[in-house]
Formats: structure tokens, C-alpha cells, sequence
């Protein structure tokens, strides 16, 4: 596996905010000790998927600078990053 | 027209008398924004506690309401004397007043009964201006001073309830209390080390000092000091909201460069916007947020950029009522800038937000342009800021 860390984005604009993305701002407090230095957790001012209908309801994270998660929640979030890693160590 | 070179700002502080609930000192500031023209009156009721709150409030409520109008200088203080109750113990009924009403071209026009008489500080010096004084005839031992002068940059006007000037009265270096001379000398020391000290903290430096100069620190009379700032405008611009037109978005974020002030951006959408157009990265570090409240983002040059419309809907609720110690970074920020800005500029984008109208939300989500006007309001009659409101 490289040494570059997976990129998280949290999307804390306002629709995601007031929709739950209040309590994602502490995923990183939730990470398992087994994934938490193999990924690096940041805000979002806007992730922008809020206007686009097909991609679900906020709120909004994004990994990899690519793959949406929407209606996230720490436990989807954490299952998505686990996911993700295992394809990247694949 | 106002004046841009200039900003007149105005500041009171007070503190009430140890042991009582109200402040029997009053401070009344308006602008009158289409005579180009401010109106402060500080007053000083006789007593204290609620009979004193009573006697200064209707003076400065009436003086204002009075001198507004421009009417007649003596007839308006007898028709205030007139009007003030009768104390039951003392048998008279009294509040003294200091009007400044300073008009168009930075003319300032004094008006004094038995406050301590104003400093006008120019270069460090006080400048005593010739007055006249006229008396009413049907209240002989009450005078009033009147002096006309006109003010220029850096120029400060100060006046202050006797609680200033007597403080520390019978002590041992201040047998008489600290009076005028003693006042002068510490705004001319402050002045000296920190030239371009805010009205706002001048006002209260003079209080505390006042109140430290008393037998264990307290306020022996309620003690309120006013200081008028005549400065250089600081400026503040908030950028909030994507333009109605794609087209302008370039336009828009420009407004955050080449700006000789501090700078804003309020709003997620709005940040991407700036970030893409002057290719300005954004980070977010989520490790110090609050919870319960968005965090502040950063971007080079900027000086703070938040979330918008939760951030700004809790900003206005501080300004109104009071920033709680609890208050969200963004939230504290924000509030000091607006405190330290004179002039104040919202550039407002039009554009709707269509993930906010999703009736599913579980807040008021409010429009923006209803936030920023509330916003407008407050910092304009309750703060006196200049604000200036432009849309995208």
C-alpha cells in the first residue's frame, strides 16, 4: 500500500449541516485505531452534491476526491472507508 | 452626503453604582443619516438607582427629541427641567446633560449643564474653545455652555459623568477626587502609547481606572465616561452567496482583492467560488470544531470564511443580544470584526440556494437577503456602523 492517505471530506455546508453532518465533525474521534492513519479527515465548504438530485439526500462525504457517500452516518462512513482501503490494498 | 474620509466614531461605557440594579447615568446616540449628522447626550440624574435611571433617561430622551428638531437651545433645557419629577427627599428635581451634535463637515457643537466640562484632544493637547453661556430665567442657578468648533482626523471629544471626575474623593492623592486635570493626563498618556486607541476601549479604560481610584474598587457613583473618535474609516467587506449570474462570479470574488480592510467569506457555495475563481486553496481543519456549530474554513488573504446562512442567522442573534461565552469560533470572530470595523460592506449574491427550500430540513433555513438586512439593521442602530449593502 502507498503512504498516501485516504482523503475524507466531510461536507459541512448548511444543508449537510443542519441534516447531520453536525455530528460527522467528529468521525475522526470514531475511526477504528486499525484505519485511523491511513486516512485524513477534512471539512468541506460545499461539496456541491446537494443541488444534484441523483446523487441521494445530504449529508454528504466524500473519499478519494471522488466516491459520494450520501445520508452519511459514522457507521456507513467508516464501512465505506474500510471498503475503499481494502480495494486500494487489493 | 456622508462623508467617506471621516468616521465619527461614538462610544459610551457605564457602570452602575456598587449595589444597585440600574444605572442612574444615560447615553443616547442617533444618527441622522440624511443631514449627514450624529446626536449623543450623556446625562446624569440626580440620586441613583431607579429615580436617578428615570431622571437621565427622560433628559436624554427628550434632548434628542428636542435638538433633532433644532429647537432653541435654552427654551428646550427649561422645557426638560420643567418636566422632571420632584425628587420627594432632595425636593428639587434635577439631571445634568452633555449634548454633542456634530453635523455635516465634522462641526461640533457642545452643549453642557453640569457635566464635567468636554476634553477635546487634538495632537495630545486639550483645546479650550471660547463659550457662551446663557442662563434661563426661570431657573437661575442652572447654566449651560455652549462652544462651536469643528473637528478634523484623529481629533477625540470626551465627556463623563461626575463618577469619573470625583472618583477617589478623600483618598489620599485624590483629596478632591481625580478631577478634570487628572482625567486629561491619563487619556493623554493612553493616547501617546497607543495613538489609534478605539473610542470604544478608550471609554472603558477611563471607567476602570476611575472605579480602581475608589476604596476597594467600587463604583461609588454610577461612573460613565463618552468618547467621540474622530478617524480614519475601517473598513470591513463580507462576501456572502453566489451571484444570480454564473457570468459574474469572477467579478464577485474580486471584490475580496485590492480591498483596504478585512475581509469575509460566509457561505460554503461562496467560498468554492472564490477558492476557483482566484485559485485560492481552502482547507478546514476539523480536529477544533464545536459542536453544534460549522467550523471556520481558511483561505490565504482572507481573513475569516465560515459557513453562511446558520452562521450568520447566529451572528445577528450575538449582535442583538449579546455574545454569549459559548459562542462558536465563527461566531466570535465575526463579532469582533464587526466591533472593530467602522464601515461595513455586504456584497450580497442573489442566487437561491434550491437544496434550502427541500421541505424536509429541519431548521428555518432563512433567505439571505432577509439575514443580511436584519444584520444591516442591527449594526446600523445599535452598534452605529455605516453599512452599505450591495447585491450580485
Amino acid at each position: 500500500m502507498s503512504d498516501e492517505k485516504l482523503l475524507v471530506e466531510v461536507c459541512v455546508g448548511t444543508t449537510c449541516f443542519v441534516l447531520g453532518a453536525a455530528a460527522l465533525q467528529s468521525l475522526e474521534d470514531f475511526l477504528p485505531d486499525s484505519i485511523k492513519d491511513k486516512v485524513d479527515v477534512v471539512g468541506s465548504p460545499c461539496l456541491g452534491s446537494c443541488r444534484n438530485r441523483n446523487e441521494g439526500s445530504a449529508p454528504f462525504v466524500r473519499l478519494g476526491g471522488e466516491q459520494i457517500i450520501c445520508n452519511a452516518t459514522i457507521q456507513n462512513v467508516i464501512e465505506a472507508i474500510r471498503v475503499k482501503l481494502e480495494k486500494m490494498d487489493a | 452626503m456622508p462623508n467617506d474620509d471621516i468616521f465619527v466614531e461614538i462610544e459610551c461605557f457605564q457602570q452602575t453604582k456598587t449595589g444597585e440594579s440600574a444605572c442612574g447615568d444615560d447615553f443616547k446616540s442617533v444618527r441622522i443619516e440624511a443631514e449627514d449628522r450624529s446626536l449623543s447626550v450623556l446625562s446624569d440624574g440626580l440620586g441613583s438607582g431607579i429615580k436617578a435611571t428615570i431622571l437621565a433617561t427622560m433628559t436624554t430622551t427628550m434632548a434628542l427629541e428636542f435638538f433633532r428638531r433644532n429647537m432653541d437651545i435654552v427654551q428646550s433645557s427649561e422645557t426638560i427641567m420643567d418636566c422632571l419629577p420632584v425628587c420627594e427627599v432632595r425636593r428639587i428635581s434635577y439631571a445634568t446633560f452633555t449634548v454633542a451634535d456634530i453635523s455635516a463637515s465634522n462641526r461640533v457643537r457642545m452643549i453642557e449643564m453640569d457635566n464635567p466640562r468636554f476634553i477635546h484632544l487634538r495632537n495630545g493637547k486639550d483645546i479650550e474653545w471660547p463659550e457662551r453661556s446663557f442662563a434661563s430665567a426661570n431657573w437661575p442657578d442652572r447654566h449651560l455652555h455652549v462652544s462651536e468648533f469643528r473637528a478634523a482626523v484623529g481629533d477625540r471629544i470626551i465627556f463623563c459623568s461626575d463618577g469619573v471626575t470625583q472618583a477617589g474623593l478623600g483618598g489620599k492623592s485624590t483629596k478632591f477626587g481625580w478631577r478634570r486635570e487628572g482625567l486629561l493626563e491619563f487619556v493623554q498618556g493612553k493616547i501617546a502609547k497607543n495613538p489609534e486607541m478605539s473610542a470604544r476601549e478608550l471609554a472603558q479604560m477611563v471607567v476602570y481606572h476611575a472605579r480602581m481610584k475608589n476604596p476597594d474598587s467600587r463604583c461609588v457613583d454610577d461612573t460613565s465616561c463618552a468618547v467621540i473618535y474622530f478617524r480614519r474609516p475601517r473598513k470591513l467587506r463580507l462576501l456572502t452567496g453566489p451571484p444570480f449570474r454564473q457570468e459574474h462570479d469572477r467579478e464577485f470574488a474580486e471584490q475580496v482583492i485590492n480591498f483596504n480592510g478585512h475581509t469575509i467569506v460566509s457561505g460554503g457555495t461562496t467560498a468554492n467560488i472564490v477558492s476557483r475563481e482566484l485559485h485560492k486553496k481552502i482547507s478546514c481543519d476539523l480536529k477544533k470544531f464545536t459542536p453544534g456549530a460549522p467550523p471556520i474554513f481558511h483561505m490565504d488573504g482572507i481573513d475569516l470564511v465560515t459557513e453562511g446562512i446558520l452562521t450568520l442567522t447566529g451572528e445577528a442573534r450575538a449582535l442583538e443580544f449579546g455574545l454569549p461565552d459559548s459562542a462558536p469560533p465563527a461566531i466570535k470572530c465575526m463579532y469582533n470584526m464587526f466591533m472593530d470595523s467602522d464601515v461595513i460592506e455586504m456584497i450580497v449574491g442573489t442566487k437561491v440556494n434550491e437544496a434550502h427550500q427541500d421541505p424536509s430540513l429541519p431548521v428555518d433555513l432563512e433567505i439571505r437577503r432577509n439575514i443580511v438586512k436584519h444584520l444591516a439593521k442591527i449594526l446600523e442602530e445599535k452598534y452605529r456602523k455605516r453599512v452599505i449593502v450591495k447585491y450580485f
